[in-house]
């Protein structure tokens, strides 16, 4: 039976493999905390929200593109199709379903709904962020907030009545929320009030539900500036009053336009211009950052997920493109009387296509992995399991999040290459996802912010405990791979390309230690670039042991195995070796932009 | 559309406390369109390695019906599936959809429609549905038979092919009302069908027969708190021998082969070498 060909926007078999071959997903199981689950509860969910993405989501990507939100009298108004798919997702379960039962949640593993709402993420990633972004708020409120807060918004975001947002941003406070200005002031009746301004505030209006809720961060009166004298406080569009729901004083001063995510507006807001807008603390005051990076890992983890399936529904794009476009003949072909080939025989652009798979496989087993390592850190067995879990996840999330997001807008720049000028043009989809890719290196902390992150904080955590715990996991897969008989040069040069990495660490950290921190920090973009190429040979690594099994299996299905070893082998023979100049520059002293001056350029 | 009510044969059980409406669903499991189906070199059976398995969509809508029915009038949603116990999921997604409980017929050999439909009347005389719904036919070898024969061993009523009156796209359809209609007495069934020029309307006394046509429903999809309850949901196991069938094949499979590959088409100049070729190549004008 042949079928019109469409877009999977992830590959079924690849997640399987990651989930089940990769590693055992029904571990997790083990866990008191999923023990309710099994391999038949996360495939029947997983295939509804693949054909929900599918059948649902991915045609309605394009017109949301098409039509973004328009400001008009103060409200915004997204696409009308929101009112059909914001529903179904909630319907689907998504919203509460990593949360306790308690809570109204389905206790499903992180892994496995990281995977699952990839594919809604890769049909129509708008749609899906005002889910992400409500069940976030929800989190916070879940962790933090008083029993009425949990009943009064919380309950409503995870039922879906209602969505949240993270308003974290204001004009002069970006990558430094140390500055933020938007301040609190206490009310007789015990809430605050709340004035200043926010901006790029993502879903902070739209008309599909009747209410949204601000997480917002603000400075109570007579706090100390910085970080720590912020707090969190729940602001709703919409406040109870009595039985009425009034205004509550948050106005949308402006709408953001963008160059991608189309389908949820992100806006400037103006808290309390008439000095009534009311706000309720969320947890203990002056801990209001310190709360949201509880949430960090996995708000980064999310938005390293939107990467991976961003540039996965590209390569996918890609893959059908170049199987039936026409173009040229092979290299040893002289005969323009020859039929034409599909340019999928071209060798280069089946380079590209390796490429963007080493990039797009990659990249998910990293967030595969970290939301692994979350589940463990959360559930895990032990102290001692939970506690090597949170070194490995707090290490690997700047990874996670700026790898697929860096790389990934280069897969997605090959998708349009693979597409020659038609993918130039906007009657075909690659341009779009190439634009939505880009918001993914700033958003979350900008990749500036990751590297200072990774090489300032977290590889030298615990003095050295984080990088060792990774090392010890990197260790295992170079065991495994040699069993199942991957090339034996790709596990040794594995295990030096870490040791380098190790080794450059700890000059790096004594350089730190002793004052000299401008000299640590001047690599730290290439210190992650070196990083991600490491950490994704990892992973290539542990693809390639079980597909090596896979094929020592026998049976059907050797394509694809085939197919995983040649992109194993890619990395490591095309990103491995540039492992040792980047450790050479970042030791280097290189200081060339460093000396630089705003007059010099 | 011409409207053409019929009214079928007379029922053989005591129905109807209340409103309740017993509904007996099939869940088939057939190999999924999207995985690649090669048929193995000697013809005896396709490449089943590496193949994924669904609900036949037909079974599905079937599911999505009863549901729906059930939710209007109360009652309850039985699914049903033969094979081997890896029909098991079928089952359980139907479960998780919202069904009440499922039946399975442990039966691993050769089957034809006739065995198929002797199971199935045997299921029925035991669970006393008001109504049975089946796919009008399996994706897997498109018989478009079981539910025939069903009704005629079973002696009851049968409207085969059920669609909706509007689209799918339909208001009916967002709001997720039923298209088979239970009368007011709970002693008919209402269904649409389409016919070859356009839609017919029969009326059924119940308990009846019917079969799903694509256009009658968006099968919902699995909710997380579905899948969860459904692993408490009964999974009742019987056997052909329990029940009594005999099911040894009338209909023997001789060869399986894949459709010639479809050469690749031409180009013709102009209109006239069209005429040309469709009036002496193709003779079809
Ligand atoms: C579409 C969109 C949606 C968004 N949604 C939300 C949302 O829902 N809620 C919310 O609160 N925010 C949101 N944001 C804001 C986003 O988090 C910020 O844009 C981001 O944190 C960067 O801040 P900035 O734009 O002020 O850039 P800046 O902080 O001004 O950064 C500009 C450049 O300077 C670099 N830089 C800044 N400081 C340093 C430093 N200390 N060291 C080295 N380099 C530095 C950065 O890496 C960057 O390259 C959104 C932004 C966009 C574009
Ligand atoms: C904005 C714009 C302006 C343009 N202006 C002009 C203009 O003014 N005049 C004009 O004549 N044209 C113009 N073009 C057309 C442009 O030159 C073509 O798009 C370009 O040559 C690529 O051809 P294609 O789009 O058919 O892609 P294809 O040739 O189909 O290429 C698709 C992909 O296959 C690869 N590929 C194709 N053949 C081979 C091969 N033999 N070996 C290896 N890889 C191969 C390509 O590298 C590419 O990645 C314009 C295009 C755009 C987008």
């Amino acid at each position: 039976m042949s079928l019109p060909r469409t877009n999977p926007l992830l590959n079924d078999r690849d997640v399987d493999f990651q989930l089940y071959e990769v590693r055992d997903a029904t571990w997790l199981c083990t866990l008191p905390t999923f023990a309710e689950h099994s391999r038949e509860t996360f495939s029947l969910l997983l295939d509804s929200t693949r054909r929900l993405a599918r059948e649902v989501f991915y045609p309605t990507y394009r017109p949301m593109d098409s039509e973004p939100p328009v400001l008009r009298e103060g409200r915004v108004h997204v696409h009308p199709l929101m009112r059909k798919l914001y529903p179904q997702m909630v319907e689907l379960g998504l919203a509460a379903a990593t949360r306790p039962v308690e809570v109204g949640g389905q206790q499903l593993p992180l892994t496995v709904h990281s995977v699952a709402s990839a594919y809604l993420m890769a049909a129509n990633l708008s749609a899906y962020a005002y889910l992400g972004l409500s069940l976030g708020a929800a989190h916070l409120l879940e962790a933090f907030g008083s029993p009425w807060l949990r009943d009064t918004f919380m309950s409503r975001l995870y039922s879906g009545e209602w969505t949240g947002t993270m308003a974290l941003t204001e004009p002069q406070a970006g990558s430094s929320l140390a500055d933020v200005r938007t301040r609190a002031s206490p009310a007789p009746d015990g809430s605050w009030r709340i004035s200043g301004s926010k901006i790029f505030i993502s879903g902070g209006d739209q008309d599909f539900t009747e209410n949204v809720v601000h997480l917002t961060l603000a400075r109570p009166e007579g706090a100390p500036p910085g970080t720590r004298g912020l707090s969190l406080f729940a602001v709703p569009a919409r406040r109870p009053e009595g039985e009425r729901w009034v205004d509550n004083d948050v106005r949308v001063a402006g709408l953001i336009h963008k160059i991608g995510w189309k389908g949820i507006p992100s806006l400037a807001l103006n808290y309390g211009e008439r000095g009534d807008c009311h706000g309720w603390l969320v947890g203990e005051p002056g801990r209001g950052l310190t709360q949201m990076f509880q949430m960090m890992n996995e708000a980064r983890i999310m938005v390293g997920l939107n990467a991976v399936a961003t540039a996965s529904a590209a390569y996918h794009e890609a893959l059908l493109y170049a199987q039936e476009r026409p173009q040229g003949r092979p290299a040893s072909v002289r005969d323009a009387a020859q039929p034409q080939c599909f340019i999928i025989e071209h060798p280069d652009v089946r380079r590209m296509l390796l490429r963007q798979k080493a990039i797009v496989e990659g990249g998910l087993g990293l967030l595969v992995e970290a939301s692994w390592q979350a589940d463990v850190a959360e559930h895990g067995h032990s102290e001692e399991q939970r506690a090597r879990a949170r070194w490995v996840l707090d290490l690997l999330t700047p990874v996670a999040k700026t790898f697929p997001a860096e790389k990934g807008f280069e897969a997605n720049a090959l998708a349009v290459q693979i597409h020659g000028g038609y993918g130039y043009s906007s009657e075909y989809l690659p341009e779009a996802w190439l634009r939505d890719q880009k918001l993914n290196t700033i958003h979350e902390g900008t990749s500036g912010i990751q590297g200072l992150d990774l090489l300032g904080r977290k590889v030298m955590a615990g003095g050295g405990e984080a990088l060792k715990a990774f090392a010890q996991e990197v260790g295992s897969t170079v065991e495994r791979a040699r069993r199942a008989g991957v090339d034996p040069k790709w596990c040794e040069e594995l295990g030096r390309a870490l040791g380098e990495v190790v080794a450059l660490t700890g000059e790096l950290g004594a350089a730190g230690a002793t004052g000299q921190v401008e000299r640590m920090l001047m690599h730290s973009a290439d210190y992650l670039e070196l990083f991600s190429v490491l950490a994704v040979a990892w992973q290539w690594l542990a693809q390639a042991a079980a597909a090596s099994e896979g094929l020592a299996r026998g049976g059907e299905g050797r394509d694809f195995y085939d197919g995983k070893l040649l992109a194993a082998q890619y990395w490591f023979h095309t990103e491995l070796p540039r492992v040792g100049p980047l450790v050479a520059l970042c030791r280097s002293g290189e200081d060339s932009y460093v000396r630089m001056r705003p007059e010099f350029f | 559309m011409v409207d053409v009510p019929v009214s079928c044969r007379s029922r053989e059980y005591p129905l109807f406390k209340e409103k309740d409406v017993k509904i007996l669903v099939t869940a088939k499991r057939v190999e999924d369109p999207e995985s690649k189906i090669k048929v193995k070199p000697d013809g005896s059976d396709i490449v089943r390695e590496g193949l994924k398995y669904k609900i036949n969509p037909f079974d599905e809508i079937g599911v999505e019906e009863g549901l729906r029915l059930v939710a209007k009038h109360g009652g309850e949603v039985v699914v049903v599936s033969i094979g081997g116990k890896e029909v098991q999921e079928q089952l359980r997604h139907a479960l998780a959809m919202g069904a009440q409980r499922a039946v399975w017929v442990n039966h691993t050999g050769a089957l034809d429609q006739m065995g198929v439909a002797g199971l199935l009347q045997k299921v029925v005389e035991k669970e006393k549905p008001d109504l049975v719904v089946l796919g009008k036919q399996s994706i897997d070898d498109d018989q478009n038979q079981v539910g025939q024969y069903l009704a005629e061993y079973l002696g009851w009523g049968q409207a085969t092919f059920a669609s909706k009156v509007e689209s799918l796209e339909s208001e009916q359809e967002k709001s997720k009302t039923p298209a088979l209609q239970v009368g007011a007495d709970g002693k008919t069934v209402q269904v649409v069908r389409e016919v070859d020029n356009g839609l017919a309307t029969l009326e059924c006394q119940l308990p009846a027969v019917v079969t799903t046509d694509l256009r009658l429903n968006l099968p919902r999809y699995a909710s997380l708190p579905g899948i969860m309850k459904a692993k408490s949901k009964p999974i009742e196991e019987l056997t052909p021998e329990k029940l009594g069938v005999d099911v040894t094949p009338k209909v023997q499979v001789v060869k399986l082969a894949s459709p010639p590959e479809r050469k690749a088409g031409i180009k013709v100049p102009d209109v006239a070498t069209l005429v040309d070729k469709l009036r002496n190549e193709a003779k079809v004008v």
